[in-house]
Formats: C-alpha cells, sequence, structure tokens
C-alpha cells in the first residue's frame, strides 16, 4: 500500500529550462518598460514632435536637427545644453566633494581601534536617516524654512545677526548652496557606511603592522588605507556621480521647477522635464535623454569595469 | 525498528549501470564506460583519489547529473529521464544540506509533507528515525544549533524517513573530526543491519571503503579499476593503481626483474633476488623473463637476523611509534621501504623505537609478493 | 621617559576624542535640525509661526493634523493610501521576482547565463530618466496614464536588486540544499518557494523596505503619469504644494503636509535602522 504503483515521469533530469523559467519575468518586464521604451525615446529623438500653443506640430522626421538645436545658442546666447549640464556638475561637485570628504573622515574615525568611538549605531542611524527621507518632501521643508517668511530668515533678524532678512532664493550662490546642502546631508550618511565596509575589508593586520613598523596616523592613512580603499573609493565616486547626473527632486521642487535664479539652478533633468511634461516636445526631450543615456552608459561601464575587476579578485 | 524495516513491502532494488559515461559541458569527461550491477541490499563503496568520477556517478544514479551515454536502471526501470524525486532514492550529502529555516522534525517530515503522507504516518516515521539515530531530543532545534555529528545524523534521519530503495551517500563522514568519524562509520554499519537497504557509498577514504563496502568500487581518471570484495582488492589488486590505493601504509613497491631458473622464478630488486613460492609461480601469466614492479605491503616484510641473498639492507630513516606497532620508514640507495612490525615481535631495546641508521636486514617472504607488468600496470598473478 | 610618553599619548588621545564627537554631533545636529523644526513647526499655528522663531513645540499639532487631514485642494489621506498601495506592491514585486531572477542564474546553468548576468550588470546603472520619454508615450498609447500599473510592474526587473540577492545567494545557499530538496520530491518551483525564499528571509526584508522606500519617495515618473487629483500619490502633492501660492496658505497645515509625506518612512525607520544600515552594505559592494 505505502507504494502504489509508480508512474514514472520521464520528465529528464536537466534543469536548464528552469533557468530560462525563472529570469523570463525580470526580462518580459525590462523589455517592455525599460528597453522598448529606450528605443522608443532614440526613434523620438530623430523627430520633430512638439505643441505650439493649441497646435501639434509633428511628428516630422528632421534627422540630427534637434540635436543640433541642443548643442547651438538659444535666444540669450547660451547653449542650453551646456549650460544645465554645467549647472548639474557644479551642483553635484558642490555637494560632493564635501559629501566624500566627510564620509572619508567619519569612516576613518568609526573603524579607528584607538578612537573607539562610542554610541556608533546612533551616530550612523542619525546621519543615514536623510538618505530615505523623501526627497520632494525634505527640498519643500527646506524651501519653507529658508523662505523670506521663513524661521531661518525670523531668527536671523531675532538674533541681530543681519538688519534685513536674506532672500535665498535671489541668489544664484544660497540657492545652488543649499541644494548642494541638502545633497550632502543626503548622502554623505550612505557614502560613510560604504567606506566603513571597505576599511574594515582590508585585513586588520596591515593597520597593525604598519603602526609597529612606526607609521603615525596619518601615514598609515595615505600609506595603507587609502591606497587600498581606492577600487571602492572609485566605485563610491562614480556611482555618486551617476547619482549626480540624475539630479532632479531637490532642485525642481526648491525652485518649484524654474532653477532661478536665471535658470542658474535647472539641471539637465529638469531641463528633460520641461520638455516633457511644459512644453511636450518629445523631440528634444528624446535627444536630451539619448545624450544623458550616453553619458551614464559611459560612466556605468566604469562601475562595471571596478566590480567585475572586485569579483574576480574575489 | 529491524521489525518494521521487515514489514515494509519491498522491491528488489538492484542497481545496473550500463555504459554509462559523462562528458561534462567543454569535453570534460569526468567518467567513462562505468559497468556495475549492485544487487539488491547490497552495500557498495565508489572510492578513488578527488576528481576521479566518484561522485560524478553516484549524482547520476541520483539525477542531480544528466547521463551523456548508456543506461541507468533501478530495479527493472531505465531511469536515465526520471527526476530525482520519482527514482526513489535518498541522499546524504557531505555538507548535509540541511534547510536551516526548518526545525530537525521539519527537515525529516519534509520529503514526506511532499508526498503528502498522512500526518500521523510522518509523525510516526519521524520518530522512529529519529530513535534510531538517537536525536529524540534535538527534533524541535534548528539546524545551526546542533554539532556536526548531530547535523550528520539528522541528514541520514532525514533520509532514513523516505525508505528509500537506494540509499546514496556521498563522503558523509569528512565534514567530522577523525574521533566522530570513526564513531559514525561504526554508526553506518549499524544503521545498515536496521534498515536493510541498498546503499551506494562515496569516499576518498580506504579505510571507510573497506570497513563499509560489501564490495569496492575503485575508480581513477574517469574509469574503474577494480571491482571486488574488500578481500578481493586487499589480496589481489588488479593493477599498480588499486595496489597503492588500497591498505595503509601503501604497498611497497620497486622496480625489478623477473628471472626463471629451473622452473623456479625469482624477482630481483636491487640486488636481492626473492624466490616466488609454489602457489605464485603457478598462476603467474606469463613465463618470459623481464621487467616488472613488484609489491610488498608494509607488514609482511620479515626482518632477518643476518644478512643473505634474499635479504635487502637498509638504515632506518624514520620511526613512527604507533603504539601496538611501528612504521619504519628505511632507504636503501635509492628506494624508500616502509616496515610495519608489531612491538610484540621486537626485541626489548627496540619496542620504544629504533634508532636513526639502524642498519636493518630482511626479506620479501615469496607468497605474499605482487607481481604487476611494467607496461600495463597490471597484475601479473592469475586469480 | 616611557611613562611621559605614556602620559602625553594619553592626552593625545584625548584630545583627538575631544575632536572627533564634537565633530560627530555637529554633523548628527546638521542632519536633525531640520527635521526637529519640522516638528515643532507643525505644532504651532499660522499666527504663532508668522510671529517668530521658536525651539519649542507649541499645542497646534492636532489642529493642524485635523487641518491637513481634511484639507479640500490637497486629499492627502488619498495620497498616503496611493502612495502605501503603489510602494507595497511594487516592494513586493521587486523583491519577489529579483530573488526569483537571481536564483535562476544562481542555480542553473543554462546556455547564454554569462551575458544574461552580464547584460543585467550593464544596464544597472542606466537611470530611468533617459527612457522616460518612450515610456510616457507607450504608456498613452496603451491608456495606462492614471493608472497605477506602469508605476508597480516595472518592479519586476530591478538589476540593482538582483545583483544584492546574487550576492546574497551566493554566501548563503549551497547547491546541496537545493538538491536535497530534489531527492526530497520538491517541485523546482516550490524549492524555490519552500526552502530558497526562507534561507533569503534577511535579504528579502531588507530590500522590501528598500524599493518600498524608494517606491514612496519616487516622484519623477508618477509626476508624468498621474494627473487626476485622487490618483496622486505623496510626492505629487508635495510638489503641488510648492506651487500653489504658499502665502495664502496655513503654515501650520504646509509643516503638517511635510511631515506626513515623510511620517511612514521615518517610523519604518526608527523600528529597523539596525537592519537597514547593515543592508545599506551588503547592496553595493562587498567589503
Amino acid at each position: 500500500m505505502k507504494h502504489p504503483v509508480r508512474r514514472l515521469k520521464r520528465g529528464g533530469v536537466s534543469y536548464v529550462k528552469w533557468g530560462y523559467i525563472f529570469i523570463i519575468p525580470f526580462f518580459a518586464a525590462y523589455l517592455f518598460f525599460t528597453l522598448v521604451p529606450q528605443l522608443m525615446t532614440i526613434y523620438n529623438s530623430l523627430f520633430e514632435n512638439y505643441r505650439d500653443g493649441l497646435n501639434q506640430v509633428g511628428p516630422n522626421f528632421v534627422g540630427l536637427k534637434n540635436y543640433k538645436t541642443l548643442f547651438s545658442p538659444d535666444n540669450s546666447g547660451s547653449i542650453g545644453f551646456l549650460k544645465y549640464f554645467g549647472n548639474t556638475m557644479i551642483l553635484w561637485i558642490l555637494g560632493a566633494v564635501p559629501q566624500i570628504l566627510v564620509a572619508l573622515l567619519l569612516a576613518v574615525f568609526f573603524t579607528s581601534y584607538r578612537l573607539r568611538i562610542k554610541a556608533q549605531p546612533f551616530f550612523k542611524t542619525v546621519i543615514y536617516l536623510p538618505n530615505l527621507i523623501m526627497a520632494s518632501a525634505f527640498s519643500m521643508l527646506f524651501f519653507t524654512l529658508f523662505s523670506n517668511v521663513g524661521p531661518i530668515n525670523q531668527l536671523i533678524v531675532q538674533m541681530g545677526w543681519a538688519d534685513v532678512k536674506i532672500d535665498f532664493f535671489a541668489s544664484t550662490i544660497t540657492v545652488r548652496g543649499l541644494i548642494a546642502l541638502m545633497n550632502f546631508l543626503m548622502w554623505f550618511g550612505n557614502t560613510t557606511i560604504l567606506l566603513m565596509a571597505g576599511i574594515m575589508g582590508i585585513d586588520q593586520s596591515l593597520f597593525e603592522s604598519a603602526t609597529i613598523d612606526g607609521a603615525g596616523p596619518l601615514q598609515v592613512f595615505f600609506k595603507v588605507t587609502l591606497p587600498l580603499l581606492m577600487p571602492i573609493l572609485i566605485y563610491v565616486v562614480i556611482t555618486a556621480l551617476i547619482g549626480g547626473l540624475q539630479m532632479f527632486d531637490v532642485p525642481q521642487i526648491l525652485t518649484n521647477g524654474i532653477g532661478m535664479p536665471d535658470r542658474t539652478s535647472t539641471t539637465m533633468v529638469m531641463y528633460l522635464n520641461n520638455y516633457l511634461s511644459t512644453s511636450k516636445n518629445f523631440g528634444m526631450a528624446g535627444a536630451v535623454s539619448v545624450v544623458l543615456f550616453l553619458v551614464s552608459a559611459g560612466l556605468s561601464v566604469f562601475v562595471y569595469g571596478t566590480l567585475t575587476k572586485r569579483s574576480r579578485e574575489d | 525498528m529491524a521489525k518494521a524495516a521487515l514489514l515494509r513491502s519491498h522491491r528488489m532494488a538492484y542497481v545496473t549501470l550500463k555504459n554509462v559515461k559523462k562528458i561534462y559541458p567543454g569535453k570534460v569527461v569526468a567518467v567513462q564506460d562505468f559497468n556495475l550491477e549492485i544487487r539488491d541490499k547490497e552495500f557498495v563503496v565508489l572510492v578513488g583519489p578527488s576528481g576521479c568520477g566518484k561522485s560524478t556517478t553516484l549524482r547520476m544514479i541520483a539525477g542531480l547529473e544528466d547521463i551523456t551515454e548508456g543506461d541507468l536502471f533501478i530495479g527493472e526501470e531505465r531511469m536515465n529521464d526520471v527526476a530525482p524525486k520519482d527514482r526513489d532514492i535518498a541522499m546524504v550529502f557531505q555538507n548535509y544540506a540541511l534547510y536551516p529555516h526548518m526545525t530537525v522534525y521539519e527537515n525529516m517530515a519534509f520529503a514526506l509533507k511532499l508526498r503528502r503522507a498522512p500526518k500521523a504516518e510522518i509523525d510516526k516515521k519521524v520518530r522512529e528515525a529519529a530513535e534510531i539515530l538517537d536525536i529524540t531530543s534535538y527534533l524541535d532545534r534548528k539546524p545551526k544549533a546542533l554539532s556536526g555529528g548531530q547535523r550528520q545524523r539528522v541528514a541520514i534521519g532525514r533520509a532514513i524517513v523516505r525508505e528509500p530503495q537506494v540509499f546514496l551517500m556521498d563522503e558523509p563522514l569528512s565534514n567530522l573530526d577523525a574521533k566522530l568519524r570513526n564513531q559514525m562509520r561504526a554508526e553506518i554499519i549499524k544503521l545498515r543491519h536496521r534498515i536493510d537497504t541498498t546503499f551506494v557509498y562515496v569516499t576518498h577514504d580506504q579505510t571507510e571503503a573497506m570497513t563499509l563496502g560489501d564490495r569496492i568500487v575503485i575508480m581513477k581518471d574517469g574509469f574503474i579499476q577494480q571491482i571486488g570484495t574488500p578481500q578481493e582488492v586487499f589480496n589481489h589488486p588488479a593493477n599498480v593503481f588499486v595496489a597503492g590505493f588500497i591498505g595503509s601504509p601503501q604497498m611497497n613497491l620497486f622496480d625489478a626483474q623477473l628471472r626463471k631458473d629451473d622452473e623456479k622464478y625469482f624477482v630481483e630488486v636491487a640486488g636481492a633476488s626473492f624466490a616466488l613460492s609454489e602457489r605464485i609461480a603457478a598462476k603467474l601469466r606469463r613465463d618470459s623473463e623481464g621487467e616488472v614492479i613488484v609489491g610488498i605491503r608494509p607488514e609482511h616484510i620479515r626482518i632477518c637476523a643476518q644478512e643473505g641473498d634474499d635479504t635487502m639492507s637498509a638504515a632506518v630513516e624514520v620511526s613512527e611509534m604507533m603504539g601496538s606497532e611501528i612504521h619504519l620508514h628505511l632507504r636503501a640507495q635509492d628506494k624508500e621501504i616502509v616496515l610495519r612490525v608489531n612491538t610484540t615481535e621486537l626485541p626489548e631495546a627496540y619496542r620504544a623505537g629504533i634508532p636513526y641508521g639502524t642498519q636493518l636486514h630482511f626479506t620479501f617472504p615469496g607468497d605474499l609478493l605482487h607481481l604487476f607488468d611494467k607496461e600495463s600496470q597490471k597484475n601479473l598473478i592469475g586469480e | 621617559m616611557i611613562q611621559r610618553k605614556n602620559a602625553a599619548g594619553r592626552i593625545h588621545l584625548l584630545v583627538a576624542r575631544v575632536v572627533v564627537y564634537t565633530i560627530l554631533i555637529f554633523l548628527s545636529a546638521l542632519c536633525l535640525f531640520s527635521f526637529y523644526l519640522l516638528i515643532v513647526n507643525a505644532s504651532r499655528s499660522n499666527a504663532q509661526l508668522q510671529a517668530g522663531f521658536s525651539l519649542l513645540p507649541q499645542g497646534n499639532f492636532f489642529t493642524n493634523l485635523k487641518n491637513a487631514w481634511n484639507d479640500a485642494s490637497i486629499n492627502i489621506p488619498r495620497g498616503v493610501l496611493n502612495s502605501f498601495l503603489v510602494a507595497g506592491l511594487t516592494a513586493v514585486l521587486t523583491t519577489y521576482f529579483s530573488a526569483l531572477t537571481a536564483y535562476g542564474i544562481h542555480a542553473y546553468t543554462f546556455r547564454g547565463k554569462k551575458a544574461v548576468f552580464t547584460c543585467i550588470m550593464a544596464v544597472m546603472m542606466i537611470p530611468p530618466q533617459v527612457s522616460a520619454v518612450g515610456f510616457v508615450q507607450l504608456m498613452t498609447k496603451l491608456g495606462m496614464t492614471n493608472s497605477f500599473l506602469p508605476l508597480i510592474l516595472p518592479g519586476i526587473a530591478a538589476p540593482v536588486v538582483f545583483f544584492y540577492m546574487k550576492q546574497y545567494l551566493e554566501s548563503v545557499l549551497p547547491m546541496e540544499i537545493v538538491e536535497a530538496a530534489r531527492c526530497d520530491g520538491s517541485s523546482e518551483f516550490s524549492t524555490f518557494n519552500r526552502i530558497v525564499l526562507p534561507i533569503m528571509k534577511p535579504a528579502l526584508a531588507v530590500q522590501l523596505i528598500f524599493s518600498f522606500v524608494a517606491s514612496w519617495n519616487n516622484y519623477f515618473i508618477p509626476a508624468l503619469l498621474l494627473d487626476k487629483a485622487e490618483m496622486k500619490t505623496v510626492p505629487i502633492m508635495i510638489a503641488q504644494l510648492r506651487s500653489a501660492d504658499y502665502s495664502k496658505f496655513d503654515m501650520g497645515k504646509v509643516y503638517m503636509f511635510i511631515l506626513l509625506a515623510i511620517l511612514p518612512v521615518l517610523i519604518v525607520y526608527i523600528f529597523l535602522s539596525r537592519s537597514i544600515i547593515k543592508g545599506v552594505t551588503a547592496g553595493s559592494v562587498k567589503g
């Protein structure tokens, strides 16, 4: 009874097909939601296709005209693409340089066996917190805090630090500074944690032997920690750069999409968004996307290189 | 419990492999020309150095690897294309492969649950198996909370509850320390008597093979070297490889000359000449003189008081005191020779070990020699 | 001599510690200050807010909460509900299918496997914005604007989460366990669901949280697809708040909106910060 007549299933013992079955959903979703749209984007970039008031213009095939427009001076005399690419880079550098330096410093502090920092979980929790906060809400918060009637200006006047209110949103320096500050706050905790893991991945005995060999803390940092941390540091910098190219939520909400003053805080993706949502200029939006894609793809090759090099070394 | 095992319906579980071949992608040949008939309730051990194809063979029987060429039968059924779950086999893995998120009980019950066995039956079988293996008190623990030996028992228990036709074990003891390994080896022998089914066991350890197997299959580079009972492979190794692989310390092997003189055969090694016994000479597969390889087990070399035509001399290089016996490593010119001597057979002064450099004379008894062809490496003495 | 060196070393260490803790406390304060002001201001009435700066909370928290919750133009309860729906489903899909894909590549050998892996790695860093033009067009053509599906379904293909799962599988799942399950009679699909997924629980938890947070905070794509009031998610409402003439607004209510937008993530973080922080490292580069 325990063994009823068996029906032997000749299913085979090859499991190859299951590998394909399990990855199908991923590739189907990728194909439909990313690859096809990507190709459509490239296709679009070759067409004139926008709304002019109530009239729809195009789509008409125009070859590379959209790219040409992208790289030629507009009526204010500046080359649109270069201006917004420049803005994006300036905003990114202002935030990323302090972000990486501070993160490097904190990572060394946290991993130092001499300093033995207490309450590490608390500090890490606090500095990582802004990373999870909704960027648009964080940005809205900064807008209300730093607006003309906001508490920061109230504080400045009440404490007598300045005679008149500072209009943070009137000057390029303060707007860019605020965006950089927010980016810094949102990302330095994350970077610290990544670099810490990198330092802890270095064989501890190397630090010990360097110390015994007579190296001071600074020498240990520059001669041992930094060179060995390089691959991770490069990974962190490039992923941060790719993230920086996508900068959108913070400046968009802070400046209400206009990149004030005088579009000096308009980023590439804000520029793309303006074509997409305001003027419905799919041709130009496509051209901006393709250029953005090429830049990110180039950078991704670097990341892929560092990642695969690491896994080969493992 | 033995009764329970007897009561269950049993089909004849012989396993037959016919001309089985395994080629991995990239044209790596893992197993070639594998022919073996495993009888019902037999305990067969596949043994060989790493990379010899023994595990691959076991995994083909299990259905975890597909068979490139040849046929596999379990009972009357050709099993080549049958999924593991339908082969009625159970397997114990080297690293135990316990499901880490399940308790010991759940681990053992998993296969039965998948078969939709009634709860009461599952419970009965799991508890029976747990009792046999003495793990009843750990049933609620997770594998993480168990020692290596306990995990091993759970892995075996998981296989037992299935009451498989064929029980496959892939190096089940090699993750245990030496003491536990000996203990578990004895447990497996006991277990085998209790559950009385067909076993195929893979190991690289010749001691395990000798002590556990009804028959041993010795493999090298994907080819079977010899199939036989422990006694057969020990007393009559098919070739030089088997001679060296089975037995510890391993058999001494030397290049030698076979000479015939007055119907008597002699083996000449490094100036000494040993006469073959009549029993061996009668079974000799060739009668020409010439180059051979001669083999003698360390325990068969006899120390002599005096030098003679049939003795060799060598100096002691290493003397390993094992307790009841001493292993001596001697060096004569370019040859290393290992001797195994019972301490009780040694003079009082030598029982703690023999000093470095001591010259010993010894002889090879003519009835205990092994002769191999220099070219083919095959045993020259018929069975 | 040695004693003097010892003492000097101790003083040196003490100074170093004071400096380090000062830096840490300053940075922590910088991180918390804006959120502290947010909570304080969310508890003040519009009049109190106009009157001047305060570091102490006042008693209007629940009034503001009630006003914000019942606001006519910004339907925040609806937004929270929508965001929960989108983020929750996205998180589940992303986590499940990333694990499934990672397992498919980890556990099976098939032709083109390496190419597949390389492919996923290559597209990992491509930002979603660069295909937005085609995405919006395609969804518009299919009549899927003002639907949550185009926000949820793309989650099935999440290269970064896939990469995390793949690395996790490599470290926790010996193939023998899968083979043992095969011998035990488990089908490939049930092995994944009943053996592999439970083993991956820690990774699943971390990625559920991360993908929930990412989706909750997502603004760019939803803003392009959702324009019906009852479909809007929280970030879109925040943007709406920004573009409204804020001077006419009850500022207490505005702060309360912002607080409500970040509160769910804040609560999750307070309870799970430890495992979240652990997940940050495991995700990107193996240390």
